[in-house]
């Protein structure tokens, strides 16, 4: 898993003699906050099928591994955005159109994607001190609207604490 | 005795301000969603066989289909641009034994989005419909038999196709 880390509640302390350089600095923190993330695998796909067989079809399960570390009582939360509507050339569908399902329920919550507004996928308080996991499956709406082609986009999941 | 004496001008205090204090931890992941739409095409008609009832030429010069007008659904998802047509053929025109009526005594009104009226031919296929894009689409076509006194007695029929095409 890749990590993030932040400082918190952090302090310096810079004294000066006239006449002088610096000559001390005093720094302090209190225990760092720290987050891990991993979304496996990294690509998924759509498969082609008859919209009047399959009016929905499903892309293979994401594995959500996350780790909440030193965040005492304060607020994570992992959220999704679409970098945009799913291109195929000239071609557009509306991200609106893909929609997830997700366990366990709690924390995961079921949502539509956006491609303006990050969506939240799950939420907690305080730490996950061993790392959780969870399953997200995306649906999409399989339309007779969509014209021919081979549509891609980047989806990007950010773990947040506080 | 030796003096030590320490002096000390005003002292300056500050904090420093580091921007890294106070920021949340935070993580991102991508993922590339991909989604193929292949071509296709579906052509679903409500009845596979039509009869005109006979009928006085003076009461009934036009006579429609019993059962009322044929529904005709057409879905396809083509490449941008490309249009879809729908056509129909008479692989002959309406016989009953030697005896002959030309497939164009046959008629359509037709009602749905992209749909046009026509007449039946054996010689060439007529345009029943045109879509500029992928979808689903729906309409009806009310056939009518033009009735004659001049046609000769018998029971006639033919076998028309129904082509749905996106090029």
């Amino acid at each position: 898993m890749s990590s993030g880390t932040a400082l918190r509640h952090g302090w310096c302390v810079r004294l000066t003699l006239p006449g002088l350089a610096t000559w001390a600095l005093l720094c302090g923190s209190a225990a760092a906050q720290r987050v891990n993330l991993q979304v496996r695998p990294n690509s998924i796909t759509f498969p082609t099928a008859d919209p009047d067989l399959a009016p929905v079809v499903q892309a293979q399960p994401l594995i959500i591994r996350y780790q909440v570390r030193n965040n005492d009582t304060g607020a994570w939360r992992l959220t999704v955005l679409a970098a945009g509507d799913l291109i195929a050339g000239a071609s557009a569908i509306d991200i609106a159109n893909v929609n997830w399902t997700a366990s366990p329920t709690p924390p995961f919550q079921a949502g539509t994607l956006s491609r303006t507004v990050a969506q939240t996928v799950a939420a907690g308080f305080g730490n996950v001190p061993r790392p959780g996991a969870g399953t997200l499956t995306f649906q999409l709406s399989n339309l007779w609207t969509y014209a021919v082609g081979v549509y891609t986009q980047s989806i990007v999941f950010t773990l947040s604490a506080p | 005795m030796r003096t030590l004496t320490l002096t000390f001008g005003l002292l300056a205090v500050s904090v420093a301000a580091n921007p890294a204090f106070g920021q949340a931890g935070t993580e991102t992941e991508i993922i590339t969603a991909t989604l193929n739409v292949a071509p296709l095409a579906k052509l679903n008609l409500s009845a596979l066989s039509l009869a005109f009832p006979d009928s006085n030429p003076d009461l009934a010069p036009l006579v429609p289909a019993a059962g009322g007008p044929l529904v005709v659904t057409a879905r396809t998802r083509v490449t941008p641009g490309t249009p879809v047509t729908l056509t129909v053929q008479a692989l002959d025109d309406l016989r009953s034994g030697t005896e002959v009526i030309p497939a164009s005594a046959v008629r359509w009104t037709a009602t749905g989005e992209g749909f046009a009226d026509g007449t039946l031919s054996a010689a060439a296929a007529q345009t029943v419909a045109t879509w500029p894009a992928s979808g689903a689409y729906a309409g009806r076509l009310a056939f009518v038999f033009e009735n004659s006194w001049t046609w000769p007695t018998g029971s006639y029929s033919l076998t028309m196709v129904f082509t749905l095409t996106a090029l």
